[in-house]
């Protein structure tokens, strides 16, 4: 009689234990990270009097979680994936509106040449030439703002970098906290909801950078970052920081708990995805931007100096342009070297960023060695004046530098920004050749004086003047304005050059018959350079002298516009991996509210059918009593 | 498949946000009409478009340059007809010089005549274009290039020899106009190859004519070892013999002296030259031969001047004929320079205007294929949008109506 009064009540305990469940089920059926519970009953441990046995009742054995190990780290997983393509996404899509809305560098580039065409057509027209300065600083304008809006970019991820390690550090602490408790809790102590938030609070984690994870025997769970080291360990959690980069104070790097710098092993996440845009996607696109402003800023310097302005004098500059940054490392040597560079050959000038390292005297070239920031090592020339060249760059050190010094060149980064228009009087323009050629008027022989063509601006005699004079077998004399005399053989077809100039000849000159070379300043309505430095809009001056100033944009567009597809591309394929792995743990761990109902209405019947045990024993309890009273 | 609840919730949720940001994006692209708003919608296209614009960009460009061209050169070549028909008049008036018997009050006219057109032949050769600049000073920034001097009427030349190109296309440059010295200063003097003048002092009433060269290939011998510079010697009856600059006779190719004798109207030829003569030398006139060479050579302004200094001077007829002769000889030389010049502006006006009508079509080729790459085919994208919009209402359906599904409505 007492055991089935006493199998009644485990019933009934069991059912309202099941029933608590479904509810608490049912309440939490939209929290996150929730999974869904379910009771585990066994039948009562029954002695064995006799020769039968008669069940004792039901034990609750636990309330336990629909987890799966393997399933909750797959989301892990994915989550890391589908965070870093989003923060990828994200920074392309801004990226590619910057250069959409940035003004259009190629409209802004052609208008800089058809001015200087308009200025070969009227080259005397003062309008014209204002007109075509004032597209040199729109040009100049547009390179700006493109720069200062990738430059800030930038800025603004160096902060993301810190602030999500920040956050990296938040989480970790919670959770070597939840491990403290759940280890307290003991492992069959069953603490679901504790365990429920630290997998969410690892869910989260993951989502901001890569990491792997491993339960351990006691409940507590060990993180690790994606470069290996510990984030979380039982009760202990180890902070990462964030700070400067050795050489650009203003890029972040993130260093783990012992100071090593690990920001290059991160990867997955929104800080993985942060340093991996920054890095090969923010950077290249502004060293590609500032390549192109230097391609156009020496291009058409280059050319004004080959010229002749309205005053009458050589081309000063158009275009300003910083040199490249030269960054010495914080841990160099207190007595370390200066180092400077400048772009020496715009034709073989990169987007690459190098490193110069001082390796000792003996080894490299003169003691030094240049390799780029991906680490591919480039080889130095050392030049005649004790300057080192590669790549179009020339460095020169002044002071001694100590072993182990080391120096980050960013040649092209700052050029976009620091692009300025430098001329302001419109009659700057050099648009006159520097220089014409003249034959003698009592020459007797075929020979006619042709173009003049400037291949050294810088030559100080440039426009000092020349008598070329013939002597007998095609030698001939050259005196120049600054009293130097140099001689040469006359071969047909090839030029004769001096101070700078080389000028072509055509016919067979006699023997007496001279030749004048002088500035150009009787033909200042010439038009010949402006001519060139239009037709500078198709001349190719990057990369060997293949690629053209537009071209290279064009390129950069298809760079960022490339990067951005990728992305694009990438957030809807790790978004399809999520779903699918969330799908997955949900369809194991979820509550289904239709499950729920029923298992309501089950263990609501059996709560009653249990109830009803109980009073069927006081029935037959009370039959019994009956019966002895009566008898 | 058990189906977490909340998650079935999500994932309606999400598809109905997908099809609704593909909408919008599909709406941009037909309201924008633009299928690459931003580099990332086809990173190809995008670099694609730079360079179709910049080919456009160019093109017009090179067909600002022509029409700036074609102005300044249809101004040049009315100029050189204005001055080509004022040449045609000042030779009208020096042959009627020749050929009339004239009183020295209608040479007295003519020279007045002439002298306006040579002051109207200075302001033509000083025509400006629509920029102000000297359309015949070369390449320099003079605005007037031939200045007189207005008491000699002698005119000089301030410009240079250069001349101004314009771009007209990658590496195709036509010359945008001319020097003013090849047409107006520097021109050979004579029949081009050389001069032949009655010697100043002569006495017969011998008037030298049309002269040239009959045969290159002779005269070439003649020059070939320097400049020819002969003397014709009439002796008595018109017998002559000719010497060369030292005196000595002028063989002929069979290594004879030429000698001969000369009849009214009749004429000289040796060395592959004919030199027509009239009138009748005396015994002890010459006749100069001399071929030219740079330095030999008289500006069209000089030639002017010195048929007005002929016809004021007030000299026998033989002797202004023989001075008019030569400067008729010159001024056609300056008329041949105009004609050249007028000839090589028109070729180039050709050339500019088939650059002009390639350069539209090349446009519409190009703007066309800008149009292929840029814009969006608006049949496929307002499909799409129709497709789409049908998509998500059917999405919106589906969730109203599995919403209404759960075992907790029947449980009553």
């Amino acid at each position: 009689m007492s055991s089935m009064l006493n199998i009644g009540i485990s019933g009934l305990n069991a059912a309202q234990v099941a029933l608590s469940t479904v509810s608490n089920n049912i309440a939490n059926a939209s929290t996150s990270g929730y999974s869904e519970e379910s009771v585990l009953q066994s039948e009562a441990v029954t002695s064995n009097t006799s020769q039968y046995t008669i069940g004792s009742g039901v034990n609750v054995v636990a309330v336990q979680r629909a987890y799966s190990q393997y399933l909750t780290q797959a989301l892990w997983s994915s989550n890391s994936s589908l965070q870093g393509a989003t923060t990828t996404n994200d920074l392309t899509t801004s990226l590619n509106g910057f250069l959409a809305n940035s003004g259009n560098l190629q409209t802004a580039l052609d208008n800089l040449y058809s001015g200087f065409s308009s200025v070969a057509n009227a080259p005397g027209s003062s309008s014209v030439r204002q007109a075509a300065l004032g597209s040199a600083s729109s040009l100049t304008t547009v390179f700006n703002t493109l720069g200062q809006q990738l430059s800030k970019q930038s800025t603004q991820v160096n902060q993301q970098i810190g602030s999500t390690v920040g956050s990296i550090n938040t989480i970790a602490t919670q959770i070597a906290k939840l491990n403290g408790q759940i280890k307290q809790a003991g492992t069959t102590g069953n603490p679901n909801a504790l365990l429920d938030q630290r997998d969410t609070l690892v869910q989260k984690l993951a989502g901001l950078t890569g990491i792997s994870a491993s339960t351990n025997n006691d409940g507590s769970i060990s993180v690790y970052t994606s470069a290996g080291g510990t984030l979380v360990s039982g009760t202990q959690s180890y902070a990462l920081s964030s700070g400067a980069n050795q050489y650009d104070p203003g890029s972040t790097d993130v260093f783990d708990s012992g100071g090593n710098d690990i920001t290059s092993q991160l990867s997955g996440g929104t800080l993985g995805a942060l340093i991996s845009y920054r890095d090969t996607v923010l950077q290249p696109a502004q060293n590609a931007l500032g390549q192109s402003a230097i391609a156009l800023a020496s291009s058409v310097n280059a050319q004004q100096a080959a010229g002749l302005d309205l005053n009458g004098q050589q081309g000063q500059p158009i275009f300003g342009v910083s040199s490249p940054s030269v960054l010495p490392s914080g841990k160099n040597s207190s007595s370390a070297a200066t180092v400077s560079a400048s772009v020496s050959n715009l034709s073989q000038l990169t987007t690459s960023d190098y490193v110069l390292r001082y390796t000792g005297a003996g080894t490299g070239t003169n003691g030094w060695t240049l390799a780029t920031t991906g680490g591919q090592n480039v080889a130095l020339t050392a030049n005649a004046n004790g300057t080192l060249s590669a790549d179009g760059l020339t460095f020169s050190v002044s002071g001694t530098a100590q072993t182990g010094d080391s120096y980050e060149i960013q040649p092209t980064r700052g050029a976009s920004t620091s692009l300025s228009t430098v001329l302001t009087d419109p009659k700057g323009i050099a648009a006159a050749a520097a220089l014409t050629a003249s034959a003698g008027t009592a020459n007797t022989g075929t020979g006619k004086a042709g173009s003049v063509s400037v291949t050294n601006a810088a030559n100080s005699n440039l426009l000092a003047g020349a008598t070329i004079t013939f002597g007998a077998g095609g030698n001939y004399s050259i005196a120049d304005g600054a009293g130097n005399t140099t001689t040469g053989t006359y071969t047909a077809g090839q030029p004769i050059a001096a101070d700078g100039w080389s000028l072509s000849l055509s016919g067979a000159p006699a023997s007496g018959d001279t030749f004048k070379v002088a500035a150009n300043t009787n033909g200042l309505n010439d038009n010949s350079n402006a001519l060139s430095l239009a037709a500078l809009s198709d001349t190719g001056v990057l990369s060997g002298g293949k690629v053209s100033v537009i071209a290279s944009y064009a390129t950069l567009t298809a760079q960022i516009g490339s990067a951005g597809s990728q992305a694009s591309a990438e957030v809807t394929t790790q978004t399809n991996i999520y779903n699918q792995a969330m799908s997955t743990q949900q369809s194991y761990a979820g509550v289904n509210l239709n499950q729920e109902a029923a298992n309501l209405v089950q263990f609501q019947q059996a709560y009653q059918a249990s109830a009803q045990v109980i009073s069927s024993a006081e029935q037959i309890f009370t039959s019994l009593i009956t019966a002895i009273q009566q008898g | 498949m058990r189906i977490s609840t909340v998650w079935m919730y999500q994932q309606q949720l999400s598809t109905m946000l997908n099809q609704q940001s593909a909408l919008a994006q599909t709406q941009n692209e037909v309201s924008t009409g633009n299928a690459i708003n931003v580099a990332s919608d086809n990173p190809t296209g995008a670099a694609q478009i730079v360079g179709l614009n910049h080919i456009l960009a160019q093109n017009t460009q090179y067909s600002s340059n022509i029409n700036s061209a074609n102005t300044r050169l249809s101004t040049e070549s009315t100029t050189l007809t204005s001055i080509n028909n004022l040449l045609s008049s000042v030779n009208d008036i020096g042959l009627g010089a020749i050929n009339g018997a004239m009183s020295s009050t209608d040479r007295g006219n003519m020279a007045t005549q002439l002298t306006q057109y040579r002051d109207q032949l200075v302001q033509l050769a000083n025509t400006t274009d629509a920029n102000g600049q000297a359309l015949f000073a070369g390449t320099s920034t003079t605005a007037t290039p031939f200045v007189m001097n207005s008491s000699t009427g002698a005119v000089t030349y301030a410009g240079n020899d250069q001349q101004s190109y314009t771009a007209i296309g990658s590496g195709l440059q036509v010359a945008s106009g001319d020097a003013g010295s090849p047409i107006f200063m520097s021109l050979p003097a004579g029949n081009g190859s050389f001069v032949s003048s009655a010697g100043s002092g002569n006495t017969g009433t011998l008037v030298v004519g049309a002269n040239s060269v009959t045969n290159t290939a002779a005269w070439g011998a003649a020059t070939a070892s320097g400049p020819v510079n002969d003397t014709i010697t009439f002796g008595a009856n018109g017998s002559y013999s000719v010497t060369d600059a030292s005196g000595n006779p002028v063989t002929d190719s069979s290594g004879n002296p030429v000698t001969g004798t000369y009849t009214d109207g009749g004429s000289i030829s040796f060395n592959g030259i004919t030199i027509g003569m009239s009138g009748t030398p005396s015994a002890g006139d010459t006749v100069k031969v001399q071929s030219d060479n740079a330095s030999n050579t008289q500006d069209v302004f000089t030639t002017l001047n010195n048929m007005i200094a002929t016809l004021q001077s007030g000299g026998s007829s033989t002797s202004i004929n023989n001075s008019l002769n030569r400067q008729l000889e010159s001024l056609n030389q300056a008329m041949n320079a105009v004609s050249t010049a007028q000839v090589s502006v028109g070729s180039r006006i050709d050339t500019l205007q088939q650059q002009s009508t390639s350069y539209s079509d090349l446009t519409l080729t190009y703007k066309s294929a800008l149009s292929d790459v840029q814009n969006v085919d608006m049949a496929t994208a307002i499909s799409n949008l129709s497709l789409q919009s049908t998509a998500l209402q059917a999405s919106q359906q589906v969730f109203a109506k599995v919403q209404g599904t759960s075992l907790f409505d029947y449980l009553r």
